[in-house]
C-alpha cells in the first residue's frame, strides 16, 4: 500500500510533460507571489512584464517560467530545482527576500545556472564566494549610510534613536545604522526592535521622545510606517529629521498621507525622477499600465530581467557563456550603470549607486547625491503641520 | 510618570477594541466550545468591508458600522449554518482544522479579489489628538473606545434580559439540558456564530481609521483573541472585557518598560500564570 | 515489573515482504534517480513524515492535540545549527544535542500545560510555542535573531580517515531523512503493541477511566509528550542542515504546527501510516500546486489553449489560488474524510467488500 501510493506520487512529479525545448531564451523567475510578502512581490511580477514587453520590441522572445516561492526557503529550493533540472532555464531572475535568495544562492553553483538577485540585499549573500550569483541592488549596509551621510553633510545631529521592525531587513539596518553612526560620531539613544503589525506603538514613542534624538531612523514595511508617522505626530516628536530605510517610506501610499509624510527623507535603489537612461519612461509606461507609481523594487526586477534575458539571447542559452557575459559585462539602463565586480569581499556584487528621496507635497524628490538632485532637500524637520 | 501614564491610556484605549475581538471568540467558543482559528479573518473580511463602504460610497467608518454589524451577522450565520454545524460532534482537533480552513480560504479569497496590497483607509481624523496633561490621546480610538463600550452594554442586555439571550447563555452552560428543554441548539448555534463574526467585523471597522488593511491581517488578531479569551475565562463575557484591556495596557506598557521586542512575551506569560494558577481564567468558575 | 515494550501480535509474511521490499527499493532508490528535483521532494516527504509521526504519538495515540510542534522543531534546527556555525560542532552532533534540547522544553512544557485539558492544552500549546520564537527573534547574541543563521560549509563526515560523505549531493540528506522515518515508524509499531501504547490509547479514550484504573496521567503524558518532541527535533534538525537557512518565522512560526497538524489529521490520526499518507498526499499537491503544474500540463497537453481566456487565467490567477485550493482541501477533508484519507480509503474498500458479498 505504502510503496503503491509512493510509487505513483513520484510518477505524479516525474512524468508531468515535460516543456518543449524552444529556440527562445527560457528564462526562470522566482517570486513571493503569495504569503506575508506578496504586496512587494507584486511590484517584481509587474517590473518584469514590462521588461518581457521590452524584450519583444527588441526581438528576443523569453519564454518564462514563473514560480513562486511563498516566501519559504525551502520552497524557493524546490522552484530553483525545478527550473534548473526540469525546465532546464538559461538563467533565473528573483527570488524577493534575502531568505530565500540566501537559499538557492548555493543552489546556483551547484547546478551551474546563473542567477541575478534583483533586490535582496542582506550582504551576506553575495559574500560567499559564489561564481553563479549576481546581484544587481545595493546592500542593507547602504540604506543606512546614504542616510547618515546626508544627514551629517546637511547639518549637524548628534544623537539618534533607532526604530526598527524585527525582521531580517529590520535588523541588519539598524544594525548598520548603529555601526555607521559610530563611525560618524553620533551617540545611539534609543534602539526599539518592533513585532511588525501591532496596531499601538505610542508607549514606544513616547519614551524616544523623551530621549529628544537629532535623528530618528526607522527600518519598517509598507503599512508600519504610515502606523509609525501617524503616531510619532500624535505625540509629537520632532527631531532634526525622519529617516527611513527604504521599504515602506519609499511607497507611494506612503507619500500621498500628506499630513504625515512632508519632509520625511528615505533611501532608496531607484526614484522615478532620477536622470538614469529609460527611468523616466519606465516610470511613465509603469503607471500607464498598472494603475501606480513603480517601487523601486519594481525598477530593479526589471533592469534584472532585461540583463538576464539579453545576456541570455547573445550566448544562445549557454550558461557558461552567459556567466562570463555577466561578469564582464556592462550596461547602462534605468538602474543607472550597471557592473558586476569582485571587492570588499563582495563577488559578483553592483556597486550600485542609492540614492535619498524626501517627500514633499505628496511626491518623492530627489535630494540626495548631489548629482542626482530633483529637488533641494528641506532640512531641518520644520516641524507637524 | 508621562510614559507610564501615556502607556497606561494608549493601552486602555486600544484594550477596548482588543475586548471586543475577545468577546466574539468567547461567545462562539462558550456556546460551541469550537475555538475558532479564523476568527482574526473575520476581522479581516469586517475590515475590507468598511474600507469599501468608506471608498465607494464615502461613508464613515464609524458609521457605517452599523451595516457591516448584519451584514457580519448574516456571514458568520451563514458559515455556521453550511460548515461549522455539520461537525460539532466531531473531534475537536477536526472542528480547529475546519476553522483554519476556511480562515485560509477567506484570506486568500479576498487576496484573489483585491490583491495583497495593503489598504489605507485615511480620514481626516486618522492622525488627530489632543492633549491633556502633556499625555496625548488619539481622537479615533477614543471614539472606537465610546462604541465599544456602548456595543458591550447592549451585548450584556440582550444575553440577560431577552429570552435569545438566555437560551444562548443556556445552551452555553449545558448544551444538552438546552436541548431537553427545547431549546434549538443549531439555532442557537448559528447565532452565537452570527454575533461572534459581527462583533469581530465591528472591531476591523473600528481599528480602520488608525491601522491599516492586507489579507492576512487576522493571524495577529486570533492569537490576541486566544489569549484575551483564556485570560478572561473561556465563555465569560465579563473577563473577555476585562482580559482584552489588561492585554492593551499589558502589552503597552511592557513594551516600554522591558522593550518593545519582548511586549509579546509579557502577554503569552502572563496567559500561562493565568491558566496555571487559574486554569478557569479571571472570571470564570473554577472547577476546571 | 513488567517490560513497557512487549510485542504481542505477530505480523503476516505477506505484509512483511511488502514493506521490506519497499524500504530496499527506497535506498536503492538515489542510484536510479538521478533528478535532483525529485530527490528534493523525496526528502521534504520524509521531514514531513517525521514531523507527522512524532505529532501523531501525542495527538494520535494519547489525544493530547498540541498546535505548538513547531517549537520541538524549532528546537532541533536551532540547536543544530547554532552548534554547527558558532562552535563548529559537526552536525551528526549536533542533531544529539537538539533532541536533548528539544526534551528539556518538553519537559517544562509538559509540568505547565498538562495541568490543563482539551480546548486550554490546545491554546497552552501554542503559547509556548510563541514564547520560543519571540525568545529567539530578540536573543540576538545567541540566535542571531531575525537575520537568522545561514549556514557557510557542513564539515565532511569521516569516520576513522574514511570519508563517508561532504554534504554536498542531497543523497546523504536522503539517507538521513530515509533513517528517520524508519526509526520513527519502527517506534510508533513498536508503542502500538505495547503496554506503554494501551496506557497512552486509554488516556486518549477517557481520561478519567484511565486514571481511575491507576494510569499516571502526568506521567504518561509527558512521556509521550517527550518521545513527540525529541523525534520532531530529528525533522527540524535535518529540516536546517538540508536548507542551510533557518529564522524565527520559518522553524518556529504557528504555520508549522498547523502543518504538522494538517499531516495527520488529512492522513488519519492514531494509525502508523496516517501520517505518512498524509505526507505523501500534502506534499507533492502543495508542490503541483505552487508550482502550477496542474495548469501548465492542461495546457501543455493540448487541453486548454495557452492564449485562450480559461488558459490566461489558469496561468496567470491559479498560480495565487494555491494557498485558496489547499484551503478548500482541508474544508472538504474535514467535512467528507473526518478520518482522514486512510479512514475513507478503509470505509470504501469496507463498502465494496460488502457489495461484492
Amino acid at each position: 500500500m505504502f510503496g503503491k501510493i509512493q510509487a505513483t506520487a513520484l510518477a505524479l512529479i516525474l512524468a508531468l510533460p515535460m516543456a518543449a525545448q524552444a529556440a527562445k531564451v527560457k528564462i526562470g523567475f522566482v517570486n513571493s507571489i503569495t504569503g506575508p510578502e506578496a504586496p512587494i512581490g507584486e511590484n517584481l511580477t509587474n517590473g518584469v512584464t514590462l521588461a518581457l514587453e521590452d524584450l519583444k520590441k527588441k526581438g528576443i522572445d523569453v519564454e518564462l517560467v514563473k514560480e513562486d516561492d511563498t516566501g519559504k526557503p525551502e520552497k524557493s529550493m524546490a522552484a530553483f530545482e525545478k527550473m534548473a533540472t526540469r525546465d532546464r532555464v538559461a538563467g533565473i531572475v528573483g527570488p524577493y527576500s534575502s531568505k530565500c535568495a540566501n537559499a538557492i544562492a548555493k543552489l546556483a553553483e551547484k547546478y551551474k545556472t546563473p542567477l541575478l538577485i534583483p533586490v535582496a540585499s542582506k550582504e551576506e549573500i553575495t559574500r560567499q564566494n559564489l561564481k553563479w550569483t549576481f546581484r544587481l541592488s545595493a546592500t542593507t549596509y547602504d540604506y543606512a549610510t546614504i542616510l547618515l551621510d546626508m544627514a551629517t553633510s546637511l547639518g549637524k545631529p548628534r544623537t539618534i534613536a533607532i526604530i526598527n521592525e524585527n525582521t531580517d531587513f529590520g535588523t541588519s539596518g539598524a544594525k548598520s545604522a548603529k555601526d555607521y553612526a559610530g563611525k560618524k560620531g553620533i551617540r545611539v539613544v534609543a534602539e526599539e526592535a518592533y513585532a511588525p503589525g501591532s496596531p499601538d506603538y505610542r508607549s514606544t514613542l513616547t519614551k524616544i521622545k523623551s530621549k529628544k534624538p537629532d535623528l530618528v531612523f526607522m527600518v519598517s514595511y509598507v503599512a508600519d510606517a504610515i502606523l509609525l508617522m501617524r503616531q510619532s505626530r500624535e505625540i509629537g516628536i520632532t527631531p532634526q529629521a525622519f529617516l527611513g530605510a527604504g521599504a515602506g517610506f519609499a511607497t507611494v501610499s506612503f507619500a500621498k498621507e500628506k499630513a504625515i509624510s512632508s519632509n520625511v527623507f528615505s533611501s532608496t535603489q531607484w526614484t522615478g525622477d532620477v536622470n538614469w537612461p529609460g527611468a523616466k519612461e519606465f516610470n511613465r509606461r509603469y503607471i500607464a499600465k498598472f494603475g501606480k507609481e513603480p517601487t523601486y523594487h519594481a525598477a530593479t526586477a526589471y533592469e534584472s530581467m532585461m540583463i538576464m534575458a539579453e545576456t541570455a539571447a547573445k550566448a544562445g542559452g549557454n550558461q557558461e557563456k552567459i556567466r562570463s557575459a555577466l561578469k564582464s559585462g556592462k550596461w547602462n539602463g534605468i538602474m543607472g550603470e550597471v557592473k558586476f565586480a569582485d571587492y570588499e569581499g563582495y563577488t559578483n556584487q553592483n556597486k550600485h549607486q542609492m540614492l535619498v528621496e524626501q517627500i514633499q507635497n505628496g511626491v518623492h524628490q530627489t535630494v540626495y547625491p548631489p548629482k542626482y538632485v530633483s529637488k533641494k532637500p528641506v532640512y531641518p524637520f520644520p516641524g507637524w503641520r | 510618570m508621562t510614559i507610564f501614564l501615556q502607556s497606561l491610556i494608549s493601552g486602555i484605549l486600544i484594550g477596548g477594541v482588543y475586548a471586543l475581538i475577545g468577546i466574539g471568540l468567547t461567545i462562539i467558543f462558550g456556546v460551541m466550545r469550537v475555538i475558532n482559528f479564523a476568527h482574526g479573518d473575520l476581522l479581516m473580511v469586517g475590515m475590507y468591508g468598511t474600507f469599501y463602504l468608506f471608498t465607494l460610497f464615502n461613508i464613515d467608518p464609524f458609521i457605517s458600522i452599523v451595516i457591516t454589524m448584519p451584514l457580519m451577522f448574516l456571514y458568520g450565520g451563514f458559515l455556521q449554518k453550511v460548515f461549522i454545524n455539520r461537525i460539532l460532534g466531531a473531534l475537536p482537533q477536526n472542528q480547529i482544522l475546519l476553522t483554519i480552513g476556511m480562515g485560509l480560504i477567506m484570506s486568500n479569497g479576498i487576496m484573489l479579489a483585491f490583491t495583497s496590497d495593503y489598504k489605507i483607509l485615511s480620514t481626516d481624523y486618522s492622525s488627530s489628538s489632543f492633549d491633556i496633561l502633556g499625555i496625548s490621546i488619539s481622537t479615533p480610538l477614543l471614539i472606537s473606545f465610546a462604541i465599544t463600550a456602548g456595543i458591550t452594554v447592549v451585548l450584556y442586555w440582550f444575553l440577560l434580559k431577552t429570552d435569545t439571550g438566555q437560551a444562548i447563555r443556556a445552551t452555553a452552560q449545558d448544551r444538552e439540558a438546552a436541548q431537553l428543554m427545547g431549546i434549538n441548539v443549531k439555532r442557537m448555534s448559528i447565532i452565537a456564530f452570527g454575533l461572534g463574526a459581527s462583533l469581530a467585523g465591528t472591531a476591523g471597522a473600528l481599528i480602520s481609521p488608525t491601522y491599516y488593511i492586507f489579507p492576512q491581517v487576522g493571524s495577529t488578531f486570533t492569537l490576541k483573541a486566544f489569549v484575551i479569551t483564556v485570560l478572561g475565562g473561556m465563555g465569560s463575557i465579563v473577563g473577555a472585557t476585562l482580559g482584552g484591556i489588561l492585554i492593551g495596557v499589558a502589552e503597552s506598557i511592557g513594551g516600554v518598560y522591558f522593550g518593545s521586542g519582548w511586549k509579546e512575551v509579557v502577554v503569552f506569560v502572563l496567559f500561562l500564570l493565568v491558566l496555571l494558577f487559574k486554569p478557569s481564567g479571571l472570571m470564570g468558575k473554577s472547577n476546571t | 515489573m513488567k517490560p513497557l515494550f512487549k510485542n504481542t501480535t505477530g505480523i503476516g509474511a505477506l505484509p512483511a515482504i511488502t514493506g521490506l521490499l519497499v524500504v530496499v527499493l527506497l535506498f536503492l532508490f538515489p542510484r536510479f534517480v538521478e533528478n535532483t528535483y525529485a530527490l528534493h521532494i523525496m526528502i521534504l516527504i520524509f521531514i514531513s513524515i517525521v514531523m507527522g509521526s512524532s505529532w501523531n504519538l501525542l495527538g494520535g495515540y494519547t489525544g493530547q492535540y498540541s498546535v505548538g510542534h513547531c517549537a520541538y522543531f524549532g528546537m532541533g534546527a536551532y540547536t543544530t545549527m547554532m552548534l554547527m556555525q558558532f562552535r563548529q560542532i559537526p552536525p551528526w552532533l549536533g542533531i544529539w544535542c537538539g533532541m536533548v534540547a528539544a526534551l528539556v522544553v518538553a519537559l517544562i512544557i509538559g509540568s505547565i500545560c498538562f495541568r490543563l485539558r482539551g480546548p486550554y492544552f490546545v491554546l497552552a500549546s501554542i503559547a509556548v510555542a510563541e514564547i520560543l520564537r519571540v525568545s529567539a527573534l530578540n536573543l540576538k547574541n545567541i540566535t542571531n535573531g531575525a537575520e537568522g543563521i545561514l549556514t557557510t560549509e557542513i564539515p565532511p563526515l569521516k569516520i576513522g580517515g574514511a570519508l563517508i560523505t561532504d554534504f554536498s549531493s542531497k543523497v546523504p540528506f536522503y539517507y538521513a531523512g530515509l533513517v528517520f522515518v524508519l526509526l520513527v515508524i519502527l517506534v510508533t509499531w513498536l508503542l502500538q503493541n505495547s503496554k506503554l501504547g494501551y496506557y497512552f490509547q486509554a488516556i486518549r479514550e477517557d481520561q478519567d477511566a484511565a486514571h481511575s484504573l491507576g494510569i499516571s496521567l502526568t506521567f504518561y503524558k509527558n512521556v509521550a509528550l517527550s518521545l513527540s518532541a525529541v523525534l520532531t527535533s530529528l525533522a527540524g534538525s535535518l529540516y536546517a542542515v538540508y536548507v542551510g537557512f533557518i529564522d524565527p518565522s520559518t522553524v518556529l512560526a504557528l504555520d508549522l504546527s498547523v502543518q504538522i497538524v494538517l499531516i495527520c489529521i488529512i492522513g488519519g490520526i492514531g494509525t502508523i501510516f496516517g501520517p505518512v499518507i498524509g505526507a505523501l498526499v500534502l506534499v507533492p499537491l502543495s508542490e503541483a500546486l505552487r508550482s502550477n503544474m496542474i495548469g501548465e500540463s492542461l495546457i501543455n497537453s493540448g487541453i486548454v489553449k495557452a492564449d485562450s481566456a480559461f488558459g490566461s487565467f489558469l496561468t496567470e490567477n491559479l498560480s495565487h489560488a494555491h494557498v485558496l485550493i489547499y484551503g478548500v482541501l482541508v474544508v472538504v477533508v474535514i467535512l467528507f474524510m473526518p478520518d482522514g484519507v486512510l479512514g475513507f480509503a478503509k470505509a470504501l474498500a469496507a463498502r465494496k467488500r460488502k457489495e461484492v458479498v
